[in-house]
């Protein structure tokens, strides 16, 4: 759910546009230092960003029935990096902005922060955290995919609440209002990308073990798991 | 895509990317510079007359572009007018219209539609090439640049392959029941996943091939009324500001 142009009151934009910044720009030093060493990672990160905003205009179906779109935090944090995924997802969501008017200008710094940064690290944080606790691999793409996806709206959900604090229940209440609409929607939406991921992953391993190996997703032996 | 049709047959394709994005940005600081709803909504009236009657986009066009957004903002507008009362017990938890929140809804709603309607005159009137080289003069990161290049011209094409691959599985019953279709859409979009180094691959040699050694350049593209069009956007962007202002 991306914030819409003008949402946001102008104190909010320029303070997520400043919090997103050092992000983008860490991103984008990595990127330039990936691009020295292998310059075809120049065309590789272009055509990930592609590959990002047409996977975000899949439909996917909810485990509760309905119908809605894959985020990609988890799946692209694991492939490129949460480093690389700022810099992806900044360009993804102006991308948004300006071909399908999802999401806006003054909001992108917002946007950014929650869909590129927060996401992202989340879900690569996740993973990392449950390989080191040896779950099997499945469940550790699993775990990343669907936290990554619930924090971005749970992030989404402080800072509207944060622009928005209740006149009665103050924040507190703000933010559980927009977290329980989110809810609704987002957890069942969750479960559902974390699934989609498990079998992304399945079938790459099953058809592209090289793929994964190269990129250091996973190790040989949980290929041939 | 609608606006990405409209940004390539639009009356105002050839004029200057600066005096679009100029005239844009004042519709934006009217948005925000507006103190009642009344002119906010006053301000996107103008903005949206302007790209429909100046633009010559086609008005069901536009509203079916605004329609997501603007079922958006009538949901957040509705949890913002709805407040929730939270007792000392758990189970003591209320929901009730806030009427002194009522003003804060509709500034929010006003707001919105004036930035919406800013978004989408620039989105609209100019192509995404357009607003790429306008980036470049605006001295953004080469990498950025070279991102959102490659990003475009690449999106196209896995449009193309998704569309391709999403007709090959249906017709296979791939999305008759909701486990085929996650099944059938976790295949494609494994696929999808292993183009991105097959064509990255390609595209990498095919730049060395050309002597590629960096970024990609692009010759700039030329507007033969450039300053006359960056003139009439500011006056037009500051007549708007200032009408803002005045009826707030």
């Amino acid at each position: 759910m991306h914030i819409m142009e003008g949402f946001l009151p102008l104190r909010h934009c320029i303070g997520w546009s400043v919090a997103s910044a050092p992000f983008v720009a860490y991103g984008l030093r990595t990127i330039n230092k990936g691009i020295k060493e292998n310059p075809e990672q120049r065309m590789l990160l272009g055509v990930a960003t592609a590959f990002t905003f047409v996977l975000s205009a899949l439909k996917m179906f909810s485990v509760t029935g309905s119908c809605s779109h894959p985020t990609g935090t988890g799946l692209g944090a694991v492939l490129f990096g949460p480093a690389a995924m700022a810099p992806i997802g900044a360009v993804v969501l102006l991308f948004q902005a300006i071909l399908l008017a999802h999401g806006g200008l003054t909001t992108l710094g917002a946007n950014i922060f929650s869909m590129a940064i927060v996401g992202p690290f989340a879900a690569f944080g996740i993973y990392r955290l449950a390989q080191a606790l040896k779950l099997p691999f499945g469940v550790c793409i699993f775990l990343a995919a669907s936290m990554g996806d619930l924090l971005t709206y749970v992030t989404t959900s402080l800072q509207l609440a944060l622009a928005f604090p209740d006149p009665v229940g103050g924040f507190a209440a703000s933010f559980a209002k927009f977290a329980g609409i989110f809810a609704v929607t987002q957890i069942p939406l969750a479960i559902s990308e974390g699934f989609l991921t498990v079998i992304v992953f399945n079938a790459l391993a099953r058809l592209n073990p090289q793929e994964l190996k190269d990129l250091n997703v996973v190790t040989a032996k949980e290929v041939q798991a | 895509m609608l606006i990405e049709h409209s940004a390539y047959t639009n009356r105002w394709r050839r004029v200057s990317p600066a005096a679009k994005g100029l005239f844009s940005l004042c519709g934006l600081v009217a948005a925000y510079a507006a103190a009642t709803p009344a002119a906010a909504c006053g301000s996107a009236a103008v903005l949206c007359v302007v790209t429909v009657l100046g633009a010559g986009i086609p008005p069901l066009r536009y509203l079916r572009v605004a329609a997501p957004a603007l079922f958006f903002l009538a949901v957040s507008a509705l949890s913002l007018a709805v407040s929730l009362k939270i007792g000392p017990s758990m189970a003591d938890v209320s929901l009730h219209l806030a009427r002194t929140g009522f003003q804060r809804v509709a500034q929010v709603c006003g707001r919105s539609l004036g930035g919406l309607a800013a978004l989408l005159f620039l989105a609209m009137t100019t192509s995404l090439i357009d607003i790429i080289g306008l980036l470049r003069r605006l001295k953004t990161p080469e990498v950025l640049l070279d991102m959102m290049t490659l990003c475009y011209r690449t999106l196209f094409v896995f449009s193309e392959a998704v569309h391709d691959t999403l007709t090959a599985q249906s017709a296979r019953l791939g999305y008759a029941t909701m486990r085929h279709s996650m099944h059938s859409l976790g295949g494609l979009v494994a696929t999808i996943t292993v183009q991105v180094w097959q064509r990255s691959q390609a595209l990498h040699v095919a730049a060395l091939a050309r002597n590629n050694d960096g970024p990609l350049r692009f010759l700039e593209q030329v507007y033969p009324h450039s300053t006359r069009d960056i003139c009439l956007a500011v006056s037009g962007g500051a007549a708007l500001v200032a009408l803002v202002r005045v009826i707030s």
